[in-house]
C-alpha cells in the first residue's frame, strides 16, 4: 500500500531502483561530481568525451566511457543526437545533464522522454516554460512574486532591440534568452552603446547556447544576488534549502558564493524562501532547482527587503555545494533517487542549517592579464586538505585544459561554525593550492575574500566589477628571496647532477640530496 | 632545520625556515622557465631573459608595434583594414575563446600597416594578427 501522501500518478510506475546505468552528459569537475554520488548509491557510470578529453580525469573515474564526437562543443558535449546514441550503445537508462552545456534544453530533455531515458532534472515542459523568460514572468507574477521590469521584443533585428531598450528604460541588460552564466550578457547605460552591446550579446548568446535571442531588463542598480535551492518530487512535495548569497560576480560570472547570505533578516529568509516555494508551485516543479532573485539596496526610507524575481535555473547549479555545507544533505543523491520516482527524502521542517560556507571558484585565468582564460598543460597541481574543507575539481596534474571549454578547474569550500571562521579557512586552504603551469585566479581570490567589503558582508553585484581591478593589481609578481633562492637550489641540483627535467618539466628526480646550502640569499 | 637551508621534501616540494615559521615552496617546469607557488601567489622565472619575477613581459610597444594573440583563439571577425587610422583603445579584431569574447585593441593612435588574420582562423598564442606603424 503506498503512503496516502503519494499521490496516483503515472510517475508512481518509476522505482528508484530502476536507475541503473547513468550516462553524464557533461565533463570536469560536475560529472565527477555525479560520478562520486553515484558511486555511493550502487548506480553505474558512464562518461561521454570528446577527442581532447579522451583522457580527462571524468573519463577515468566513471565505470565506462563513450566517445561523442570532436572537440568542439557542439559536435560532441552539445550534439542531442550523440548523446542520445551514447547512452543507446552503453545501455544506459538514465541521463544526468550536469550544469552549462545542454543542462538547460527542453530539447534534450524530451529527446530522453522520447528515448525512454529517465532524464535527472525537471520535465522537458517545465524547462521549456522556465527557459522563456516572458513565461517565467507571468508564471511568476501570477504566484505572486515580485518580478523586474523587461521583455523578449518579437523583432530581434538590432532596430527591434533598440525599442525594446527604449521601452524598458535606461540602464539594462541584454541577455541570452537561452541560458545564463553570465554568456551573452551586457549592460548597457547610455543609448550611443546599444548597438555594440546587442550585437556582442547576440554573437555570445549563439556561440554559447546555439540560440541569439536576447532578452531586455531594467537593471536594478547595484542589488544583491541572491539565489534560493528548491527541490520538488514526483509527489507533489517542494521544499526549499535556504539562500545562497553570489553577489560577489565579475563580469556577471559568479566568483564567490555563500550561505546563509550576510544581507538577510530572518523575516525577509522567510519571506524570500517562501516566494522560492511559491515560484516552484506554480510549475510543479519536479527536481532540483535555482530560484534567483535581486534583492534591492534599501531605499531612503530604509527599507531593505524588496526583492524581484529573476530567474529560475531548471538544473543543479555550480554553487550546490555551499548548500550542502550547511545542511548537510547530498543534492546529487536527492536528485537521482527524485529522478527514479521516489518520494523527497526530506520534510522542510527537517532541513536545518548550521554554521556557514563558502565556496571560491578555481579558474584558469590571469588576472594581471584582464583576466584572460588560459589555456595549457598543468605541470604541477596539488589539492588542500585540512578539515572542513571540500575540493570538487575536474583535472590533474600534468592533464591539459582545453581551449575549447569553459576555465573553471576546481571549486574549493570550506564551512565552519561562523562567517568569519569559514572566510579564514577558506583563504588558508587556498593558499595551500599550488597550480603550477598555467595561470589561476588563486591569489584573486585570496584577495576578494581578505578584502574589508567581502569580510564586512558589504557586497553587491558591483563591488567586483568596481573593486576587481584594484585587487588584481596588488597580486605580488615579485618572487620573495626564499623563492628565488629555492628556485635557484633546483637549478644548481640539477647542473650538478646533470638531471634532465622529467618530460613533464618537473624539477623532481628521484636521486637528488635532498639537502643543498644556500647562503646569502636573505636580503 | 637550519635557517639558511632549503630541503626537497618531496617531487616540486621545498621547504625553508624564515622567521621561524616554515615555508613550503612548490616548483615544476624546465630552468629556463621556472614555476613556483608559494603560499596562495605563483611566480614564473625566465631564465632567459634574466627576469626574475612574475611580471609577463609584453612584447607589445606602444607605437609602431604589432599585436599577437594572448591565447589559442579563433578570430571572428577582423574589423579593420589595412591603411586605417586607429585610435587608441580601439577594437581591431574579435578573438573567441573559451565562449568569451576577447577584443585585441589598439596600444595607440596608429595606422593598420598590415593584417595577417582572416575570420574563421584558429590562432596560436603569440601569433602576430596585426601590423601598425
Amino acid at each position: 500500500m503506498r503512503p496516502a501522501s503519494h499521490r496516483q500518478s503515472l510517475e508512481d510506475d518509476i522505482r528508484p531502483d530502476m536507475i541503473q546505468r547513468l550516462l553524464i552528459a557533461n565533463r570536469g569537475e560536475i560529472a565527477i561530481r555525479i560520478i562520486r554520488a553515484c558511486r555511493e548509491l550502487g548506480v553505474e557510470t558512464v562518461a561521454v568525451y570528446s577527442d581532447d578529453d579522451a583522457r580527462a580525469p571524468h573519463v577515468a573515474a566513471a565505470d565506462r566511457a563513450v566517445h561523442i564526437g570532436p572537440a568542439t562543443p557542439a559536435e560532441s558535449y552539445l550534439s542531442i543526437p550523440n548523446l542520445i546514441a551514447a547512452a543507446r550503445s552503453a545501455g544506459a537508462d538514465a541521463l544526468h545533464p550536469g550544469y552549462g552545456f545542454l543542462s538547460e534544453s527542453p530539447a534534450l530533455a524530451q529527446a530522453c522522454e522520447r528515448a525512454r531515458l529517465v532524464f535527472v532534472g525537471p520535465p522537458s515542459g517545465v524547462i521549456a516554460r522556465m527557459g522563456s523568460k516572458i513565461e517565467a514572468r507571468r508564471l511568476m507574477q501570477s504566484a505572486g512574486v515580485p518580478v523586474v521590469p523587461g521583455e523578449t521584443p518579437d523583432d530581434q533585428s538590432d532596430q527591434g532591440l533598440r525599442r525594446a531598450v527604449d521601452r524598458v528604460g535606461l540602464p539594462v541588460l541584454v541577455k541570452a534568452s537561452a541560458g545564463g552564466g553570465g554568456k551573452g550578457m551586457r549592460s548597457i547605460r547610455d543609448a550611443g552603446d546599444i548597438d555594440d552591446a546587442v550585437r556582442a550579446a547576440r554573437r555570445e548568446a549563439t556561440a554559447a547556447f546555439g540560440d541569439g535571442t536576447l532578452y531586455v531588463e531594467r537593471l536594478v542598480d547595484r542589488p544583491r544576488h541572491i539565489e534560493v535551492q528548491i527541490f520538488g518530487d514526483h509527489h507533489g512535495r517542494i521544499v526549499h534549502l535556504f539562500e545562497r548569497e553570489c553577489s560577489a560576480q565579475r563580469r556577471h560570472q559568479k566568483v564567490i558564493e555563500e550561505s546563509p547570505s550576510p544581507a538577510l533578516t530572518p523575516v525577509v529568509r522567510e519571506r524570500i524562501t517562501d516566494a522560492a516555494v511559491r515560484a516552484a508551485a506554480a510549475v510543479e516543479y519536479r527536481n532540483a532547482g535555482t530560484v534567483e532573485f535581486l534583492l534591492a539596496r534599501a531605499d531612503a526610507s530604509g527599507n531593505a527587503d524588496r526583492f524581484y524575481f529573476l530567474e529560475m535555473n531548471t538544473r543543479l547549479q555550480v554553487e550546490h555545494p555551499v548548500t550542502e555545507g550547511i545542511t548537510g544533505l547530498d543534492l546529487v543523491s536527492a536528485q537521482l533517487l527524485v529522478a527514479a520516482g521516489a518520494a523527497l527524502p526530506w520534510a522542510q521542517e527537517a532541513v536545518t542549517s548550521r554554521g556557514h560556507a563558502i565556496e571560491a571558484r578555481v579558474y584558469a585565468e590571469d588576472p594581471a592579464r584582464g583576466f584572460l582564460p588560459q589555456a595549457g598543460r598543468i605541470l604541477l597541481y596539488r589539492e588542500p586538505r585540512m578539515p572542513g574543507v571540500r575540493v570538487d575539481s575536474g583535472v590533474a596534474e600534468h592533464g591539459e585544459v582545453s581551449v575549447h571549454y569553459d576555465p573553471l578547474l576546481a571549486k574549493v569550500i570550506a564551512s565552519a561554525e561562523t562567517r568569519e571562521q569559514a572566510r579564514i579557512r577558506l583563504v588558508t586552504a587556498l593558499r595551500q593550492f599550488p597550480i603550477l603551469g598555467v595561470r589561476t585566479n588563486i591569489a584573486f581570490l585570496i584577495g576578494v575574500l581578505e578584502h574589508p567589503r567581502f569580510r564586512a558582508g558589504e557586497i553587491d553585484t558591483a563591488f567586483l566589477d568596481a573593486e576587481g581591478a584594484a585587487i588584481a593589481a596588488q597580486i605580488p609578481t615579485e618572487a620573495p628571496p626564499f623563492v628565488l633562492a629555492a628556485i635557484a637550489a633546483a637549478d644548481e641540483q640539477e647542473r650538478e647532477q646533470g638531471a634532465e627535467p622529467d618530460a613533464f618539466g618537473s624539477v623532481a628526480h628521484s636521486s637528488w640530496d635532498p639537502w643543498v646550502r644556500l647562503n646569502g640569499w636573505r636580503t | 632545520m637550519p635557517e639558511d637551508r632549503i630541503e626537497r621534501s618531496a617531487a616540486g616540494v621545498f621547504s625553508v625556515m624564515v622567521d621561524n615559521r616554515r615555508e613550503i615552496i612548490y616548483l615544476a617546469g624546465p630552468p629556463s622557465d621556472r614555476w613556483a607557488a608559494w603560499n596562495g601567489n605563483v611566480y614564473r622565472v625566465s631564465a632567459d631573459t634574466g627576469t626574475r619575477s612574475g611580471q609577463h613581459v609584453s612584447p607589445l610597444g606602444p607605437a609602431g608595434h604589432s599585436l599577437v594573440a594572448p591565447m589559442p583563439a579563433t578570430v571572428i571577425a577582423v574589423l579593420v583594414a589595412p591603411g586605417a587610422r586607429v585610435a587608441k583603445g580601439e577594437s581591431l579584431i574579435l578573438l573567441e575563446a573559451m565562449k568569451m569574447e576577447l577584443p585585441i585593441r589598439a596600444l595607440g593612435d596608429a595606422t593598420v600597416k598590415a593584417i595577417h588574420c582572416r575570420a574563421g582562423d584558429l590562432v596560436q598564442a603569440d601569433q602576430e594578427l596585426v601590423e601598425l606603424e
